[in-house]
């Protein structure tokens, strides 16, 4: 089915459970399934297992295991020599990387020196890199003949001003760069002239989901527990609907480092009854489900997909209008409200809209429904497909037309 | 459940019992470690919905060693039931539905008093010096 084409897919951490590492394991599962050979690259291992369905026909391999088992007491001089060098290097900054960047912490000498020997010695096939780190060391060092793909997980507006530049001066190098919306296309395309832009979104890993009935009184929210989901703007929010509705539950199900000051919050709006914590869960599609709305108060996004997966379960949205995402995916008024960014009060207004009409829930549900099927896997990752062929069909066209001039 | 203001006041549904059988009922706290140690009060019941609170400060006369629990029910007398919640779909309210702590002055120190669900999604009292 294939030309026996491998794609490598070259993840900061494979065994977390961020919503970079979800999407890329959906596009791997679908690429394997249809006949290609994929391989997931980890930099990092810090887990034992992967945290999502994955294909057993993806192999998966680690370029600098951080696992206590994996460290194995060196023995004899010249396993203590580099031992000793693995552990200076870990200590020291990575060169190439900005501090700007998000995952800047994750990387030392050590890993960026373990990045730039693995892409340097790809050959062919097609690499594709997954944040802007690794972005900037395969523009660099992935120059021995693969194809370069280029993906951005998060907007551009988000990038600080040290990451921006880097890609300006890097991005021009790769074949593609692949970006989730057509407003973070337009930004690409403009900071990027003659380089290939291109906009594929992520996919949900299913459509084929429960439908809520509209019927409970419960509305789902869902992200990690850190400033960016904005969780403490949504909480002030419900405290304004509490008296009119207080039937209705708040259900936010994520874990991370900002749990306390949430339940501080929580504490402070006397919403312990009808605002919770839920945690981690495995089971968010059995959630969403029994869902009646879903919340996105987030102050920035790529393309939020569980807000994506929400509205297969015919979940109308209530969402911050935020750079990007939220009004790529939604109508206004159609398959959910869009509220000014970190509007507290336009939240309430609007989730107060949805709880007080049952048949707008229904209504806006089903549209939401249909919102979402464009994100399915059967309509994203045939994208993916034809990309990755036309990207190597050129490369081999164009290396062959050299080998004639030689 | 809501607890604030120096009081846990307690609102919810009777199940298998109705209210309005002319008997008085009552919130009843049982000291876990001791259980012939009892705090009783007076709840307003109509139809299936009851309501009660007790003054935290009522707690600090029993002096915690170290940490201690007290059970809530609700008794009409004949009947004790206990306090809980387990007609919805939340499994595991231990560490999902939080309460706040309060805390009043005691014997030893002050004394913090925080309702709690337990692994059997029932609403207890955990007393602390």
């Amino acid at each position: 089915m294939t030309s026996g084409i491998t794609i490598r897919y070259l993840l900061l951490h494979a065994y977390g459970r961020g919503g970079t590492i979800r999407t890329v394991m959906n596009q791997a599962n679908s690429l394997v399934a249809a006949g290609w050979d994929v391989e997931l690259v980890s930099v990092l291992r810090r887990r034992d297992t992967v945290q999502f369905p994955l294909d057993p026909r993806v192999t998966v391999s680690t370029l600098v295991d951080l696992r206590e088992s994996a460290q194995e007491p060196p023995r004899g001089l010249l396993a203590r020599l580099r031992d000793r060098r693995r552990a200076r290097q870990l200590e020291e900054p990575a060169r190439e990387i900005p501090r700007g960047e998000f995952g800047y912490r994750y990387f030392n000498r050590h890993v960026e020196d373990a990045v730039i020997a693995y892409v340097a010695s790809l050959r062919d096939g097609v690499l594709v890199t997954t944040r802007p780190a690794l972005n900037f060391l395969a523009a660099r060092h992935a120059t021995g003949g693969v194809v370069r793909v280029a993906q951005e997980h998060m907007n551009h507006g988000t990038h600080r001003a040290d990451v921006q530049r880097r890609i300006v001066e890097c991005y021009p190098r790769f074949d593609a760069v692949a970006v989730l919306t057509e407003r973070d296309r337009q930004d690409y395309q403009q900071l990027l002239p003659g380089t290939r832009v291109i906009r594929i979104p992520n996919a949900v890993h299913s459509l084929d989901q429960i439908p809520s009935r509209h019927d409970s009184k419960i509305a789902v929210a869902a992200g990690r527990l850190f400033p960016q989901k904005g969780f403490d703007l949504l909480i002030p929010a419900w405290a304004r609907l509490v008296e009119k509705y207080p039937d209705w539950q708040l259900r936010i199900y994520g874990s991370g480092e900002k749990k306390a000051e949430l339940r501080a919050l929580i504490e402070e709006h006397h919403l312990y009854n009808h605002v919770f914590l839920m945690g981690h869960t495995d089971r968010l599609d059995d959630e969403l489900a029994k869902a009646s709305f879903y919340v996105l108060s987030s102050r920035f996004e790529g393309l939020p997909m569980v807000m994506i997966e929400a509205m297969s379960h015919a979940l109308p949205v209530v969402a911050f209008d935020c750079p990007t995402g939220p009004a790529d995916v939604l109508t206004h008024g159609v398959d959910g409200l869009l509220v000014p960014p970190e509007d507290t009060v336009a939240l309430a207004d609007a989730m107060g809209r949805l709880m007080a009409d049952q048949e707008l829930r229904a209504e806006m549900g089903t549209a939401a429904l249909l919102t979402a099927a464009s994100y399915g896997p059967d309509s994203v990752h045939p994208r993916w497909e034809a990309l990755f062929t036309e990207l190597h069909e050129t490369r081999h066209h164009d290396g062959a037309a050299k080998g004639l001039h030689v | 459940m809501w607890p604030r203001d120096g009081r846990i006041r307690v609102v919810g549904r009777l199940h298998g019992r109705r209210g309005d059988g002319g008997r008085d009922w009552q919130l009843l706290l049982v000291r876990r470690s001791s259980t012939r140690e009892q705090l009783r009060y007076g709840a307003r019941v109509e139809g299936d919905r009851f309501e009660s609170e007790v003054p935290v400060a009522d707690l600090a006369a029993y002096d915690p060693a170290g940490i201690e629990q007290w059970d809530l029910h609700f008794t009409d007398g004949e009947v004790k039931l206990r306090a809980g919640r387990q007609l919805d779909d939340i499994r595991g309210k231990k560490n999902i539905m939080v309460f706040p702590a309060q805390r009043v002055p005691a014997a030893r120190g002050t004394l913090t008093v925080q309702p709690y669900y337990t692994v059997q999604d029932n609403l207890s009292l955990e007393c602390r010096v």
